[in-house]
């Protein structure tokens, strides 16, 4: 195996949604220092020209749902489904035109982390904003990220927080909070729970715009434990207190480390990332991972997502999601893929690993590509002679190396380029990251 | 909770390097191993139904007699005249008209008081440990999948509906299949065969490459089996009234995963274990209308499939499960819901199946910490299913569980 090519191509994937045509072959020159070092260098979205062509969506706040059966309910539904479409499209568009890519992938990953999903929220507006708060705060201080999203409006709505009042409080945020946002099962107690609870009473939601308003009378002021310290307790407070915590520490790094090195191989408990966190400082923590031995270890393969599998040849093909004939019918793709932006399957976010990698989303993974394909200017691989193809395809993909298999099957089909393409993207070697 | 596996459970390890030298096939190979390896009538069949998000047992199966029910949450709890008796201390929710019936044709055992020791109120370790069947210590595998392990390989074995696999048929070196609603296309032509060779066995794979391999390579052998058999019309539930909609059934998607189960065990495919799904049970604000709603449709597609199974002599074959991953809390909250509590109902149905009450009902006059007590350990079922319908031992499976559940009716 060839660790330089390896490791720009873990870099690539794992940090980015992979490369632009030319950039892995440009990278194998530069070598594997200089490419993290450019991979992982932290460019305001504002100044990236990929961004750049991409217009922010315009939301309009829709309001409460008109009764049912009437003219203004069927329009109000029309508007909902558009602004959702717009919405997705909008990232996707995002994901596949930005240059310098952690910002995006760091969003993704914690869009992933504080799963929330507009099944239940239903309107895009509070989508939209928790997704450009979780941007805002994708490198940042963890601290802040989580002050930010305990308040945020549709994690609000969506784990109950609304509902919450000081008679009987809902445990579902105060659960979730705890046990998937920052500390992991099995580092709080019930009680704590409960606790939780009572200190998130009193926040009320507007469900279609998003904003989060205290109402005093329904908080509990009351003095109580948390964690063992005892105090009264808001949202600001319990996100501070529970964030600061040592088990957060590991917890963090824990998803870190599931998402970008091994979702199969537990993180090792000597390693450098393992105190990366301790200052809550995730862009040092994330170049902490990205400079680790863990880069260069060949058992640490992660099968890419559906989003991260398509966003992938996007990018390769140059083709703008939201500018393909029929851009529903991607968004349709990545639905029967089971991964929708916006759409996680539950408060625990997408699943990893194996579970993409069944006989129907192999399926689905052809014919999507044969659509990508369909929509794409190969001209950069049909101005390679077929004897350079193989090799040129798997620059273009960013793979770190073809199986002698796979390598015979693609070169038999080289002189049909649009052939190869499709095979080296349906490939084991383009689906997991070697 | 539609689907859930975010604790990824699933291994394959190298198996695939035993095929490693697989030929080559052609279009009329494939075909030909499309033919047809009927299941013998006569061979029982598993069912799983994975309601997900946690369902409230207490507002399933219901004590409708205990004051303390109506005490602990008066907004959400039905009175006597809109459930449907069981007998003199419980009933079932108004909505599941279906499952009475079948209850009523002695077909129904109910497992009162289900879970494991210490509860854990959180979905993704109560799911994993329910889909794992290993309470104590973290594996990588599901239960069903251990079984799978100890069988011949076939990828028609065992399937899950809808593209992504449950932890449940994940085994140590064997997975089952996953089969979208609506069935799957084979490629064809020059494509089938550049398929098949980028999917052929590497030794340069890794574990996940190999598997990757393997599921494009069991493309092939599903849909050649399978997408036949998915043209052909739902087999009819001859001896159901027709239904006229409301919360009775609908066109769940429940009710579609089972149509196709049904269409498949009709037609006679290989496969002893099935799993499908519901979500949606995660019932913390306005509990009562929905979840009437998703029983409602539990029950009615349950009717259904039992139905066409008898169209299909099947009837006495399949032997459908039905679990959560834990009950709900009894004292309701303040958004008309409840939070997550402990154990739960499970519902065992089949004609092989001796209707009636298993386990004690866990009692409202001694919770603990507001919860319901175990009374039953799923380990029991789990054991008495692989025991009775997969006809194995479960020693291996349930490493060494010694309880079993009697609710198989005497041959």
């Amino acid at each position: 195996m060839d660790t330089t090519r390896l490791e720009i191509s873990r870099l690539f994937h794992r940090f980015g949604f992979g490369p632009k045509p030319g950039e892995f072959a440009l990278a194998l020159k530069q070598g594997v220092d200089a490419t993290r070092t450019q991979l992982l260098l932290l460019v305001p979205p504002a100044r990236d020209v990929g961004v750049s062509a991409v217009v922010d969506p315009v939301l309009a706040d829709l309001g409460n749902f008109p009764q049912p059966g009437t003219p203004a309910r069927a329009t109000f539904d029309m508007a909902m489904k558009a602004q959702r479409q717009m919405l997705t499209l909008w990232w996707l568009d995002r994901m596949a035109l930005v240059e310098n890519a952690l910002t995006e992938r760091m969003t993704w990953f914690w869009h992933g982390h504080w799963a929330t999903s507009i099944g239940k929220v239903e309107y895009s507006l509070p989508m939209y904003l928790q997704n450009q708060s979780l941007r805002t705060n994708a490198l940042g201080d963890f601290g802040t990220q989580s002050r930010t999203m305990i308040m945020d409006g549709a994690l609000q709505y969506w784990l109950d927080g609304g509902a919450n009042t000081v008679t009987a409080p809902n445990e579902n945020l105060a659960r979730e909070f705890m046990e998937l946002f920052t500390l992991g099962v099995d580092h709080y107690l019930q009680i704590d729970v409960q606790s939780v609870a009572r200190g998130l009473t009193g926040y009320k939601v507007n469900r279609s715009n998003g904003n989060v308003t205290f109402i005093a009378k329904n908080h509990d002021s009351s003095t109580f434990n948390i964690l063992g310290s005892p105090g009264t307790y808001n949202a600001t407070q319990i996100s501070d207190l529970v964030a600061a915590r040592d088990d957060c520490t590991q917890f963090i790094v824990d998803r870190i480390w599931f998402r970008f090195i091994s979702s199969d191989i537990p993180r090792p408990s000597s390693n450098a990332i393992n105190t990366a966190f301790v200052g809550r400082n995730i862009l040092k923590t994330v170049r902490a991972v990205a400079t680790s031995d863990a880069m260069s270890d060949p058992q640490n393969s992660l099968v890419k997502s559906p989003v991260e599998w398509f966003i992938g040849l996007c990018r390769a093909l140059e083709i703008t999601p939201s500018k393909l004939s029929k851009p529903a019918q991607a968004i349709d793709f990545l639905n029967k893929l089971g991964q929708v932006p916006f759409s996680p399957p539950n408060v625990g976010g997408w699943p990893a690993g194996q579970a993409w990698l069944t006989a129907a989303s192999a399926q689905y993974r052809l014919q999507l590509a044969q659509y990508l394909l369909a929509h794409a200017d190969i001209s950069t691989i049909k101005a390679v002679p077929s004897s350079s193809r193989v090799r040129a395809v798997g620059d273009l993909l960013g793979v770190a190396s073809w199986s002698y298999r796979t390598e015979r099957a693609l070169h038999d089909v080289a002189t049909d380029p649009t052939r190869i393409l499709l095979l080296a993207a349906s490939s084991p070697e383009y689906i997991v990251s070697a | 909770m539609d689907t859930l596996s975010r604790r990824n459970f699933l291994k394959l390890s190298g198996a695939a390097a035993v095929a490693a030298a697989a030929p080559m096939l052609t279009m009329e190979q494939i075909a030909q191993a499309a033919t047809m390896r009927p299941l013998p009538p006569g061979t029982p069949i598993l069912i799983v139904i994975t309601l997900y998000g946690g369902n409230d047992g207490l507002n399933t199966v219901v004590p409708y007699k205990d004051p303390i029910y109506y005490q602990a949450r008066p907004d959400i709890s039905y009175s006597q005249t809109d459930l449907l008796p069981l007998d003199g201390e419980l009933a079932l929710n108004g909505s599941m008209t279906g499952i009475k019936s079948l209850w009523d044709q002695n077909k129904v055992a109910i497992c009162r008081g289900v879970g494991y020791p210490d509860p854990d109120l959180s979905h993704f370790t109560s799911m994993a440990i329910w889909q794992s069947a290993s309470p104590d210590h973290h594996v990588n595998s599901g239960w069903l999948g251990r079984w799978l392990d100890t069988q011949t390989r076939d990828p028609m074995l065992a399937i899950s509906l809808g593209s992504i696999l449950p932890p449940l048929l994940a085994g140590r070196t064997v997975a089952g299949s996953a089969l979208p609603l609506g069935g799957i296309v084979v490629p064809t032509g020059s494509l089938a065969l550049d398929c098949q060779r980028i999917s052929a066995a590497s030794k340069q794979d890794s574990t996940l490459m190999a598997s990757a391999a393997t599921s494009l390579r069991n493309l092939f052998d599903l849909s050649s089996n399978i997408t036949p058999i998915l043209k052909e019309p739902v087999p009819q539930p001859l001896d159901l009234p027709t239904e006229n909609g409301g919360v009775a059934g609908g066109n769940s998607d429940l009710q579609q995963q089972l149509d196709v189960v049904a269409k498949l065990v009709t037609a006679g495919s290989p496969t002893r274990v099935w799993s499908v799904s519901l979500g949606g049970f995660d019932t913390h604000a306005n509990e009562k209308g929905a979840q009437s709603i998703l029983l409602g449709n539990v029950s009615s597609s349950v009717a259904r499939f039992m139905s066409q199974m008898r169209a299909s002599n099947r009837e006495k074959d399949v032997v459908i499960m039905v679990y959560s991953e834990f009950g709900r809390r009894v004292k309701a909250n303040a958004s008309q819901g409840t939070d997550h509590g402990t154990s739960g109902p499970v519902f065992v149905i089949g004609d092989r199946i001796k209707g009636g009450f298993y386990g004690d009902q866990p009692s409202l006059n001694n919770l603990i910490g507001g919860d319901q007590a175990v009374t039953t350990d799923f380990r029991d079922i789990y054991a008495s299913l692989i025991e009775g319908v997969l006809k194995s031992p479960a020693d291996p499976i349930i490493n060494n569980w010694k309880g079993r559940t009697p609710f198989f009716a005497k041959v």
